[in-house]
């Protein structure tokens, strides 16, 4: 899975969640301040996500640095299913 | 022994003498002792005289730093100031007519645009950051500058501004003795430690938040401020990695930490107690919480700003009163009344009135508002009409039933809306559960999001409530709709029940998996 990959499923899951429609992600946008994601619809977006492209998540392992932005959350999905090819 | 607190800032200077090295207040990246949060407080207060600021004058903070928050609340408390701290998200056309509600002598925020407003209306603004790092570095000598006069234990101390659904938003004004008395008879029933970390995962503008702070101090616990980002995804390590101890909750973050849990092997096992307010917690994700932290208490509780806590249950009483949220806080009474004002007898459902010093004064200059609501009987003695509905046991132990909207009269029966879909959630196979109030011809209805069928649904019921209390028509649905809180949207529920068959709505599938 490439990066485009990861940030289209992101911007379908985003459209999901906040009910409008989110495309032409940038790296830079900021998860909490540019798109106003909030705590409970974080975790919708990382649900949905499981369902799009299986990702699979340990919350143990989850860290706020990663959900930061939309190029440090797009880091965290392609090192997690990195892990998955691997393991 | 030390004296009993009269301002509210004589709480931080009790800990600092008992616990000056003890943490007092941690964030992701820093820390401040009992001593030095004590010190910055002080020398904030001296920055505040100096800046004009006088007794009864108001200071309006918002921003998102905790600590610094935390701060500028004793340093208010100090000055003889009345602080109000909003939601950073208060902006624009709402923060305007809190400016001009309450006529702040100082707005106190790091956000540009909030001190853009506060200009146009004539106000001061000063940046939270430059005043907190100029209090940091101040020593004690240079703290100590002159007092003016002292504030009064009936002086006021917070304005807490709360939304109705019709009218603006109006301030709940507290004096220093109701929130002291409130915050050590809250203290009596959750018993804080001093070797506690409570895990606030909540803004200080919500009181649940900002009670957390004084609570600290009067047990001489540690409070971890987490941010909005901490409390998501990563809230399973963020508990861990703060040690946390106690979890003030609400359901949303309960559910959350209940899935997190869910699939994971571990967990955060110091965490002993997790207290619930805002609405009821579902006895799914009770029953998960407890499943995966066996050492877990939970208390539920129950409150309004209007008199900051009402009733909280002993340590896992849910397991022996389920669906109550508690008893009447130490030093208060609590009882139920019809709509003539008069009291109701165990077991009816009536208007839930509070009496105690744990009452606020009132209503910020809404002298006719405080009269309805804070009525004096005799003419002299107040007691809270709360609003809300609910009835008590012979015991005593008190049931929450609904806000009066949540409320519904069928078949001559006056039901609730909240009662009827907590005995639907706790039938087997039922995820989440909404009833629409009868309007018009159409009964009330309930909906659903369930993998047995609506019949069964209805039957299973029987089990928990009174059968006059079923509604008749029941409809599954794939999720119920939610609004911006996270509650359930009852327009859009109408809306989607008018179409039929109802439509997936594959959206709030994903939310109702968080009941899970």
């Amino acid at each position: 899975m490439d990066r485009q990959h990861v940030v289209t499923a992101l911007e379908n899951a985003l459209t999901d969640v906040l009910e409008r429609p989110v495309t032409g992600l940038t790296g830079d946008v900021k998860l909490f301040a540019d798109l106003h994601l909030d705590s409970t619809t974080m975790l919708e977006m990382l649900m949905f996500l499981e369902d799009s492209i299986g990702l699979v998540v340990d919350p143990e392992e989850l860290d706020a640095d990663d959900f930061v932005s939309v190029d440090t959350f797009t880091d965290f999905v392609l090192a997690t299913q990195g892990e998955q090819v691997a393991a | 022994m030390p004296r009993t607190p009269q301002l509210l800032h004589e709480i931080l200077d009790q800990a600092a003498d008992r616990d000056p090295d003890s943490t007092a207040l941690s964030s992701r990246d820093r820390a401040l002792t009992y001593r030095e949060l004590a010190t910055a407080t002080t020398a904030m207060a001296a920055r505040l005289r100096r800046e004009g600021l006088r007794r009864g004058d108001r200071i309006i903070v918002t921003a998102s730093d905790g600590i610094g928050i935390a701060i500028m609340v004793y340093a208010a408390s100090r000055v003889g100031a009345v602080f109000s701290v909003l939601h950073e998200q208060v902006r624009g056309g709402p923060l305007e007519h809190v400016l001009r509600d309450c006529e702040p002598a100082l707005l106190v925020s790091d956000d540009l645009d909030a001190g853009r407003t506060a200009a146009e209306h004539g106000i001061r603004s000063l940046v939270l950051d430059e005043l907190v790092r100029t209090a940091l570095e101040a020593d004690t000598a240079e703290a100590a500058t002159p007092a003016g006069p002292n504030a009064l234990s009936v002086d006021p101390v917070s304005l807490i501004y709360t939304s109705g659904t019709t009218s603006l938003p109006k301030a709940v004004v507290s004096t220093h003795q109701q929130v002291l008395f409130a915050v050590i008879a809250i203290q009596e029933c959750l018993e804080y430690r001093s070797d506690d970390v409570v895990y606030c995962p909540l803004p200080l503008s919500f009181d649940y938040g900002l009670y957390q702070v004084y609570l600290a101090a009067l047990s001489g616990a540690r409070l971890h401020l987490a941010t909005v980002a901490e409390v998501g995804p990563p809230l399973l390590r963020s508990l861990e990695k703060a040690g946390a101890t106690v979890l003030p909750s609400m359901p949303s973050v309960s559910d959350r930490l209940a899935w997190l849990l869910g699939r994971s092997s571990g967990g955060p096992g110091r965490l002993r107690l997790l207290t619930n307010t805002g609405a009821a917690l579902s006895e799914p994700t009770m029953t998960a919480l407890r499943a995966a932290l066996p050492h877990l208490r939970i208390q539920v509780m129950y409150g309004l700003t209007e008199c900051k806590r009402t009733a909280i249950m002993p340590p896992d009483g849910d397991l022996d009163h389920p669906g109550s949220c508690g008893l009447p806080l130490p030093g208060t009474e609590v009882f139920i009344v019809d709509d003539d004002g008069d009291r109701l007898p165990a077991g009816e459902i009536g208007q839930i009135v509070v009496r105690g010093p744990n009452v606020m004064a009132g209503y910020w200059r809404r002298p006719e508002l405080t009269a309805e609501r804070f009525p004096r009987t005799e003419g002299l003695f107040p007691e809270l009409r709360t609003g809300d509905y609910g009835w008590q046991d012979k015991d005593g132990y008190l049931y929450f039933s609904g806000r009066r909207d949540d409320l519904y009269k069928e078949r001559g029966f006056r039901l609730s809306t909240t009662e009827v879909e907590a005995a639907a959630t706790r039938v087997d196979g039922v995820t989440s559960a909404a009833v629409l109030p009868p309007e018009g011809k159409r009964t009330a209805l309930l909906a659903v999001v369930a993998d047995v069928t609506a019949d069964q649904v209805r039957e299973g019921m029987r089990d928990h409530i009174e059968p006059f209390k079923i509604p008749r028509r029941c409809v599954r649905l794939d999720a119920l709709p939610t609004n911006g809180n996270g509650k359930v949207d009852r327009k859009k529920l109408a809306a989607l029940i008018e179409q039929d068959p109802p439509a997936s709505v594959t959206t709030e599938a994903l939310q109702a998996r968080l009941a899970h």
